[in-house]
């Protein structure tokens, strides 16, 4: 999947914060529940996927990677 | 039975020794049947209310559960012959069959609490509507004495069934398990809600027994305690004074009022959640944070990040998320950005249902139109601070307010107080009317007697007793502050010498015994939050 945009929409969500580094995002109360349903509305038109409410879990939303393995996952199923 | 009573603490003692005098296999069967003789002996009579809650969600649990294992089963040999779209109307019907399962016994379980809550309030409002526009008839008025706990034990079954629904945990098929899963003794009477994921396994496992554990829950317990009797219930006095006679009180005695209601309501709610985490750790279970220091808060959304935050993970979860993914308010927010442009467009998923999860809140507090003015209050500050957050930040840096510093932290944590305390007054005032009366004394009335003239004096409090209120206050705010700054209270006690750690420990029972209120008419069975 295309990586590069991905960092693109939260470079654009939060400027502030640093996608690379951070494994915790949700966890650390660095994304919280308005950054995730703008993230999440942004991933779906990007992507072509839908994502529900089933998968809003921080597991799904901590670091880029696992972002990317949720969008992977969706675009499979 | 009152968590503060001497009666909770023998009961918490015969129950932990039974629960570990028992076999390690059967320890759970002893936390059930002890859960149940406790909600027998605080409320026997509404016993079938929590029956019928734990029958209703073991039923459509293992319903949804069958379902799922049975859906896996055909969408494995089904799939390779599906394509996308087909995958997708595949789960999509699957959702739906689902639906009738759970729709239902959510039906059933919020309108058992909606009916036992509300229904009173609905239908005199309707009686004084049917009498304005001139039609006949009145509906009669039930009043119904409401089981202990029952919002809590709902919401936490009700987001175990969800949970379940989600495919997000296994249903539990020991009927006996959920049951006690639904009703561990020390959260069922006001919280901390729960989740199966995280406390269910604690319940159900053989804990062993931990001097260390033990000796944490009771330390915790007694900082509860004290919050509780020494501070919140002193106060309380103080505060129903001025409540008590708000046209002849106004001024500074209501500012003092709103900020001691907030001392008071935080010392009560946080104090019984710390008893109900000391007792539970007893038996070696963890029970989720409830609170984590509200009025340190430098915004709205932050105090209600910190502020019961178990109620409010419960409406994140299981109302806004859905809410705000929904096709209905993505399809809205896309309009909104044509029509508002990108910044409010995207903003309008979050702040509908943002507002109507605080709508909510509202009303879970009570059946009275001063809790439905609360939640519309807290709504409206947070969809403000939302939409005005960005704008803000320009004007500050166009100011030259720095925004990383000290004083601008103090100066945000004192506003989002005074926001709070605003709060405050509404629920706590008779009525809607009477909060907004007080509010406009405070603003045009700056009677300052209060400090000048003996005036907190004559609030029931004598001196001995404001100055130990002062103190325990000063006391309270010192520990904020060191959690705040990451210092752990028991962890760094425990390090201390032998001398140190039993004056401190005798220092809070002493504490305790002395300046806890006790009198005539004193109640301490009487936590707030017990009757929401």
């Amino acid at each position: 999947m295309d990586t590069e945009a991905l960092m693109k929409i939260l470079a654009e969500l939060r400027p502030d914060v640093d996608f690379e580094e951070n494994k915790e995002l949700v966890d650390s109360g660095e994304l919280d529940s308005f950054d995730i349903v703008s993230l999440v509305g942004e991933l779906c038109d990007a992507y072509d996927i839908e994502i529900g409410a089933d998968d809003i879990v921080p597991e799904n939303f901590n670091s880029v990677e696992a972002i990317c393995a949720l969008i992977t996952r969706l675009q499979e199923d | 039975m009152a968590f503060t009573s001497f009666r909770f603490v023998v009961f918490l003692a015969v129950s932990a020794a039974l629960y570990f005098l028992t076999p390690k296999r059967c320890r759970w069967v002893t936390l059930f049947v002890v859960n149940y003789v406790f909600y027998f002996l605080a409320g026997g009579r509404y016993f079938v209310y929590l029956l019928a809650t734990t029958l209703t969600t073991y039923l459509a649990a293992v319903m949804l559960g069958n379902m799922a294992s049975k859906n896996k089963t055909a969408f494995a040999e089904a799939k390779a012959g599906l394509d996308k779209e087909g995958r997708k109307a595949w789960k999509a019907a699957f959702a739906r069959k689902k639906r009738f399962v759970l729709v239902p016994a959510l039906l059933l379980n919020f309108g058992i609490l909606s009916i036992l809550k509300y229904s009173g309030f609905v239908c005199n409002n309707l009686n004084a509507l049917f009498a304005r526009l001139g039609v006949g008839g009145e509906l009669p008025i039930f009043r119904f004495l409401l089981p202990l706990g029952i919002s809590f034990y709902t919401f936490q079954s009700m987001g175990y069934l969800i949970d379940v629904y989600r495919e997000k945990v296994e249903p539990e098929r020991n009927l006996a398990k959920l049951a006690l899963f639904i009703s561990f003794f020390p959260q069922i009477v006001q919280g901390p809600i729960g989740r199966f994921n995280t406390l269910a396994e604690q319940l159900f496992r053989p804990n062993e027994f931990s001097y260390t554990r033990v000796k944490f829950g009771v330390q915790l317990m007694l900082w509860g305690a004290f919050k509780k009797m020494v501070i919140a219930d002193r106060v309380a006095v103080m505060v129903d004074n001025i409540f008590g006679f708000p046209e002849t009180l106004g001024g500074c005695y209501v500012a003092v009022a709103a900020l001691g209601y907030c001392i008071q309501i935080y010392g009560d709610f946080s104090g019984g959640i710390d008893i109900a985490t000391g007792a539970a750790q007893i038996f070696g279970i963890t029970l989720d944070k409830n609170f984590e220091r509200p009025y340190l808060a430098t915004s709205i959304p932050d105090f209600w990040r910190r502020w019961h935050i178990t109620l409010g993970a419960w409406f994140r979860d299981y109302v806004f998320y859905p809410l705000s993914l929904s096709k209905f308010f993505q399809k809205l927010g896309k309009a909104g950005r044509r029509v508002f442009g990108n910044y409010i467009g995207k903003l309008l998923p979050v702040l509908i249902p943002q507002f109507i999860i605080f709508f909510l809140i509202g009303i879970w507090h009570g059946a009275e139109w001063k809790y439905i003015a609360f939640g519309v209050y807290n709504g409206t500050l947070i969809v403000l601070g939302i939409l005005f957050e960005q704008p803000l930040k320009n004007l500050a840096k166009r100011l030259g307010i720095r925004m990383e510093c000290f004083s601008w932290r103090v100066f945000q944590v004192l506003r989002t107080l005074v926001l709070v305390a605003l709060g405050k007054i509404i629920t706590r005032a008779p009525g809607v009317s009477a909060s907004v009366y007080m509010i406009r004394s405070m603003v045009e009335n700056w009677d300052t007697n209060i400090f000048w003239e003996g005036g907190m004096l004559k609030l029931g409090l004598d001196e001995k007793d404001l100055w130990i209120l002062f103190l325990s206050c000063c006391a309270l705010l010192t520990v904020s502050l060191l959690q705040e700054s990451g210092v752990k209270i028991r962890e760094t006690l425990a390090k201390q010498n032998l001398y140190f750690r039993w004056a401190v420990y005798l220092g809070a029972v002493f504490s305790l015994v002395l300046f806890g209120v006790y009198g005539l008419n004193y109640d301490a069975s009487d936590f707030i939050y017990r009757g929401f």
